[in-house]
């Protein structure tokens, strides 16, 4: 186990081409050994040139990365000692369960007492215990990734499991009990767990911390409560969570108050030193209330659709052009045409050029 | 609907059908039946006669069909062996990797039998550069006119001739393959060797037998080389099964008894190609 930072990172896949573009803008970062970690971000983003350039599959065109203080930037995949679990599961076809977990410790010249116990060890934590003497190529699809994972848990001080998209491939009831078991992995080897996903749910439900990407950037890092109430960007609050947050146009018109159409909203952000005047507002649509009548932050708005989700309803309304969702309960009684919408102040986020004010 | 019109779309393939293929087999099994040769030609009916002399009184055509599973086994497996060494060669990243990946292809694309001889040339006994060089060291081995040597004669042609054809199949399927599990492996810390035996060997399997079938169909058939370089000699040392029911069909007019040969032959290439299939699928990829 090491800590791994990236100092000044940055990758292009073709650097001496004069319209380089950056598949990873410059960064730094530190990945706090045992930690668990998801990178996510829309495909493109990034996040899997990230990963394989802590794996060594890549090198970065600019940047060095270092494990516990060395630099290995130009050091091998195999020199790093990192794990790996691709998006499809990569098994040795021709081996048993056993020997498959056994490869990187025979690979390694490590002797046969050792190995047995290594391998009994990690086939007890993964639950693949009755299946070792078993051909690999025979297992489901969720075994063989178990497999996978676990030839990166033999080896000792391991610097990190790097996941690159592991449960594509995985049925969504097995994709919980194997997220549960990567967690319970993480704590029992307390090894870093590097999860790349582009699925909010398994990255929220995983992760300690998200680092959420874009376009070559980390635009934030952050738990997943912190993620979902205080986005950092517009982006951040439209890739997190479903529905997308509700993102308006709207003017600063005060101290701490917005006008959005003709209603002033007050929220608790700062905006008194804030030079331009066209904002955004944020909001989830889980915040939004429905009130019965006109008050301080409510809006008049018109009702388009409803649509029942099963455990709640989605309202989709409309306010001087702009569209609104709005989740409620499913017991809750919807009016048909409109409804008075309440803005809570502590769940309004303000948008300056698509970057919170904080 | 009534889709019954789709037999009239079907009419034409299978007119061809009928014309290229089971006209021929049929004939070819009425023929075998017959007695026609050179002095009485016609579909006279003598039963399974030629059968019974195939079967109790030509021990040639067996002979022959031994030498041919010898020629064909040996140079499939060296033709594999050579072109997946080259493939793997010029799979990896390496200096002038176009120039070899086309020199490689060259002997696939010269017409075999110009080839030959060429080659008939470079290995004659007295004239020959091959035992110019031999005879540096006081020997002049007989290439052509040996019983052992013939063989190998046709084996170094033949190998020389196909493996580009091997070497381009493995090649594609070299190409083809993912990159995940060598990056898998090279985390788990296994070398080339470990890499080739558990990770390229194992999914090149069904790209394997693919060609390794492929040319053991083309290699029973081998007829062109032996006639040229050979004639099947010296006696009926290099005589292969195609080329002795050439000689019987072609040379002595035995067309009833050539239909036999024939018969028999195909019969047993299907029964043997699909044994070979079936045990290497077994070695190579459940194993």
């Amino acid at each position: 186990m090491a800590q791994i930072k990236l100092q000044n990172i940055a990758h292009s896949y073709n650097p001496d081409a004069t319209d380089s573009k950056y598949a990873l803008k410059p960064f730094d970062m530190t990945w706090v050994d045992g930690g668990r970690y998801a990178i996510l971000g829309p495909s493109g983003c990034g996040k899997s040139t990230m990963l394989n350039i802590m794996s060594g599959i890549v090198k970065p065109s600019e940047g060095r990365l270092l494990f516990d203080g060395d630099d290995v930037t130009d050091k091998s995949t195999s020199e790093r000692n990192i794990a790996q679990v691709f998006q499809f599961p990569v098994i040795y076809g021709t081996m048993t369960v056993h020997d498959n977990l056994a490869f990187p410790l025979v690979c390694r010249g490590y002797d046969k007492s050792f190995i047995e116990s290594k391998v009994n060890e990690v086939a007890e934590a993964l639950s693949l215990e009755g299946l070792l003497s078993q051909s690999a190529k025979k297992l489901t699809a969720d075994q063989k990734q178990l497999i996978s994972l676990g030839r990166g848990l033999v080896r000792d001080n391991v610097a990190a499991v790097l996941m690159d998209e592991p449960l594509t491939v995985i049925d969504p009831d097995l994709k919980f009990r194997l997220r549960r078991k990567l967690k319970e992995i993480n704590q029992k080897y307390k090894s870093t767990l590097i999860y790349v996903t582009h699925d909010q749910n398994e990255a929220m439900t995983f992760a300690e911390n998200i680092i959420v990407m874009d376009d070559g950037e980390i635009v934030q890092i952050g738990s997943p409560a912190e993620l979902f109430e205080r986005p950092k960007t517009t982006f951040v609050g439209y890739f997190i969570g479903a529905p997308a947050m509700n993102l308006f146009d709207c003017d600063a018109v005060g101290s701490n108050a917005i006008k959005f159409g003709n209603v002033e909203i007050s929220t608790k952000t700062d905006l008194s030193a804030i030079k331009n005047k066209r904002l955004k507002l944020g909001i989830r649509s889980e915040y939004l209330q429905l009130v019965k009548s006109a008050g301080k932050n409510t809006i008049h708005a018109n009702i388009e659709s409803v649509d029942d989700w099963g455990n709640h309803k989605l309202i989709t309304a409309n306010f001087e052009g702009s569209n609104i969702k709005i989740k409620v309960k499913r017991e809750v009684e919807v009016p048909t045409e409109k409804i008075y919408l309440k803005f809570p102040a502590q769940n309004c986020c303000v948008y300056e050029n698509e970057m919170l004010i904080s | 609907m009534n889709f019954k019109h789709k037999y009239l779309f079907l009419l034409p393939g299978l007119l061809v059908l009928l014309g290229i293929l089971i006209f021929p087999i049929g004939f070819t099994v009425r023929l075998s039946l017959s007695s026609w040769d050179s002095f009485f030609p016609g579909l006279d009916f003598i039963g399974l006669e030629n059968y019974t002399r195939l079967f109790t009184d030509d021990p040639r055509f067996w002979e022959s069909f031994q030498r041919l599973s010898f020629l064909s086994v040996t140079t499939v497996f060296l033709q594999y062996t050579i072109g997946f060494a080259l493939a793997h060669i010029v799979w990896k990243e390496i200096l002038f990797q176009r120039f070899f990946r086309v020199l490689f292809l060259i002997p696939m694309m010269t017409t075999p039998v110009i080839m030959t001889v060429i080659w008939k040339t470079v290995f004659h006994e007295s004239l020959g550069p091959v035992n110019d060089f031999f005879s540096l060291f006081g020997v002049t081995p007989l290439w052509l006119s040996s019983e052992a040597l013939s063989k190998v004669t046709v084996i170094i042609v033949e190998v020389w001739q196909w493996t580009p054809f091997m070497f381009l199949l493995l090649l594609a399927g070299l190409l083809s393959l993912p990159k995940e599990p060598f990056l898998a492996a090279s985390i788990d810390g296994a070398g080339p060797i470990r890499k080739f035996v558990y990770v390229t060997f194992p999914l090149m399997a069904p790209i394997s037998i693919g060609a390794i079938i492929i040319r053991l169909i083309e290699a029973s058939k081998i007829m062109d080389t032996v006639y040229v370089l050979t004639s099947g000699g010296p006696g009926t040392s290099s005589e292969t099964s195609s080329f002795y029911i050439f000689i019987k069909g072609l040379r002595e007019f035995q067309f009833g008894y050539s239909a036999a040969l024939s018969l028999t032959y195909l019969i047993i290439m299907i029964i043997s190609l699909t044994i070979i299939a079936k045990m290497l699928v077994k070695l190579m990829i459940r194993s």
